[in-house]
């Protein structure tokens, strides 16, 4: 059996752990900048406040219900996150983390009800973060009994432990809710009448092969109690990263989307370096404000395939860079800028190329040294000049709580 | 925080301090006898580990900054911080950092007849019983304070 526990509200749960006056009042977490909900605690969701909804769209509510308001502190939740994964661990011989907020946890040797509920009590105590936990045979089941467990339970735990009480629970969940369902997904099955996750299991395989291909029979394997996905305990290799930001202000000027987009490609290389990984494709993108639509709308994008896969900072800037030249309008004002590096090797099956004349020792030097000096005296204490010094583009975050775990400067203060 | 050995004399040895490398302090066994020449080099592979010796469960220790008087007499004074293990379960006489309604607050834990007290360690403070009504709940257990020599 399979158990995932996910932790409940997780961001707005962790403002509260050092801010206890928030217990039972609304709390909402915004995104970079300040822009969007992206977390809301229970008495939030009542109030009708939807992820994902722009923060200016809920400011009359905010005002009238006392919301409130945070900024997403990620140093915080990170940190946090962290030990909840670690008190998993004290607890399983086995997990994966899924997510910040989610593990799989392996309860293959006792599976338990109470085993869970233990589990759960541990990390409030040890964390104050509260979590819920459901038990399956599957990745898929198990998702679907930790929303039971997260809505109708007290405990905060279900188990799925017959065929019947499956059953019942498939009848009337939702098919979009599924793990693993998209929205355009959903969307061609109702128009078919497919509109609960037993209809789902239902269905004629071959139709689903057709219309949602492979992943979606291992879906119905997986509610049939098939596992088709499991429990992934080695670290995997990111096949992408990407690094991108929303502006705090608007940008127009060429000069200070290079400083934006150069520093974005430095961040994906040091990544890279840390993981030992090389990528063979950088694309650089750019954007405009969606939520302007009065505003001329450009969302373009460059992708480079590299002969050499590289995790050079200098080589990956200068791709970065040559690609937004190329992209760049000056008839636009954008609002986010990113790069990605993909299709990543390790460094070691790094092949060369026989009309390469990159000193890539000497780079692979340099990087190294300022690895070296950055993890020591702080991030980019030591960067390329096209970089830039003034970070005008940098993060709007207003409503910043303390980073109480991860500063000294800012760890929790209280009058006694 | 490592320390490098760099000199011995008849009464000291010398120290440097490397402090990007935030982890630990060499012990010595039996401590060095003066005038008994480079005694501390036999031992320079054990080492101390401060934060090892403060946190005992890293995923339920939290640091947090004193402020106020009212524990001063159980040595906690303004500026100090405090080393909180939520993992423990409280004991009588805990010094534990507790939420009443809300507010954090430091104090000892007093059991008496079934009465729960928190006791300031601070004359001009007076003891606070907790009762039914109160929002109440131990947020952690203090379990070291870190006090700046002057």
């Amino acid at each position: 059996m399979i158990a995932l526990a996910d932790c409940n509200n997780f961001y707005a749960s962790c403002e509260r752990v050092f801010n206890p006056k928030l217990e039972r009042k609304p709390v909402v977490v915004l995104s970079n900048n300040d822009g969007c909900i992206i977390a809301r605690s229970n008495e939030a969701k009542k109030l009708g406040i939807k992820m994902g909804e722009p923060a200016f769209k809920i400011k009359n509510v905010v005002e009238k219900y006392n919301v409130n308001v945070f900024s997403t502190n990620f140093a915080l939740y990170g940190d946090l996150s962290k030990r909840v994964m670690n008190t998993f661990r004290t607890e399983v011989n086995k997990m994966e983390v899924y997510s910040i907020d989610e593990a799989f946890l392996d309860f293959s040797d006792l599976a338990d009800k109470e085993r869970a509920i233990q589990i759960k009590k541990k990390v409030q105590m040890w964390t104050g973060i509260p979590v819920s936990i459901g038990i399956a045979k599957t990745k898929t089941l198990a998702k679907v009994a930790n929303h039971i467990a997260k809505k109708y339970t007290k405990a905060g735990v279900f188990m799925f432990d017959d065929e019947d009480l499956i059953r019942r629970a498939l009848n009337v969940f939702p098919v979009e809710d599924l793990w693993g369902i998209g929205k355009k997904h959903a969307k061609r099955l109702k128009e078919v009448g497919i509109c609960t996750a037993l209809q789902f299991r239902e269905t004629d395989t071959g139709w689903i092969k057709r219309h949602l291909s492979i992943n979606g029979v291992k879906l119905q394997k997986e509610l049939k109690g098939e596992i088709c996905h499991p429990l992934e305990t080695t670290i995997q290799r990111k096949k992408n990263i990407c690094t991108a930001r929303s502006f705090g202000t608007e940008i127009k000027e060429l000069r200070k989307l290079r400083e934006a987009v150069s520093s974005h490609a430095n961040t994906c290389a040091t990544k890279l370096r840390k993981e030992k990984s090389c990528c063979s494709t950088i694309s650089v993108f750019l954007s405009t404000n969606p939520f302007k639509p009065q505003a001329k709308q450009y969302h373009p994008y460059r992708v480079f395939n590299l002969d050499v896969p590289t995790n050079d900072s200098i080589e990956i800037v200068r791709f970065a860079l040559k690609g937004l030249d190329q992209i760049y309008r000056s008839d636009c004002i954008y609002k986010k800028a990113g790069v990605i590096v993909g299709r990543t090797i390790p460094e070691s099956q790094v092949q060369l190329s026989l009309f390469d004349n990159l000193d890539r020792d000497k780079r692979r030097e340099i990087n190294s040294v300022v690895d070296i000096i950055n993890s020591k005296m702080g991030r980019n204490k030591v960067k390329l000049a096209v970089q830039g010094t003034g970070r005008k583009w940098k993060l709007r975050q207003e409503k910043l709580s303390p980073c109480y775990t991860t500063r000294f400067s800012e760890i929790l203060e209280v009058r006694i | 925080m490592k320390i490098k050995y760099l000199k011995h004399t008849n009464y000291f040895d010398f120290y440097s301090v490397d402090k990007t490398a935030f982890e630990k302090i060499p012990l010595f066994e039996g401590g060095v006898s003066a005038g008994f020449p480079s005694a501390a080099d036999d031992y320079m592979d054990m080492d101390l580990d401060l934060h090892d010796h403060l946190v005992q469960n890293p995923s339920s220790t939290f640091c947090v900054k004193a402020i106020g008087e009212s524990m001063k007499d159980a040595g906690i004074q303004t500026g100090d911080v405090m080393i909180v293990d939520r993992s423990l379960e409280p004991k009588n006489r805990s010094i534990v950092l507790a939420v009443i309604d809300g507010d954090f607050t430091v104090k000892r834990v007093n059991v008496n007849d079934n009465e729960l007290y928190l006791m300031p360690e601070n004359d001009t403070f007076t003891p606070i019983k907790i009762t039914e009504e109160m929002d109440f709940q131990i947020w952690g257990v203090v379990t070291f304070i870190i006090h700046k020599a002057v």
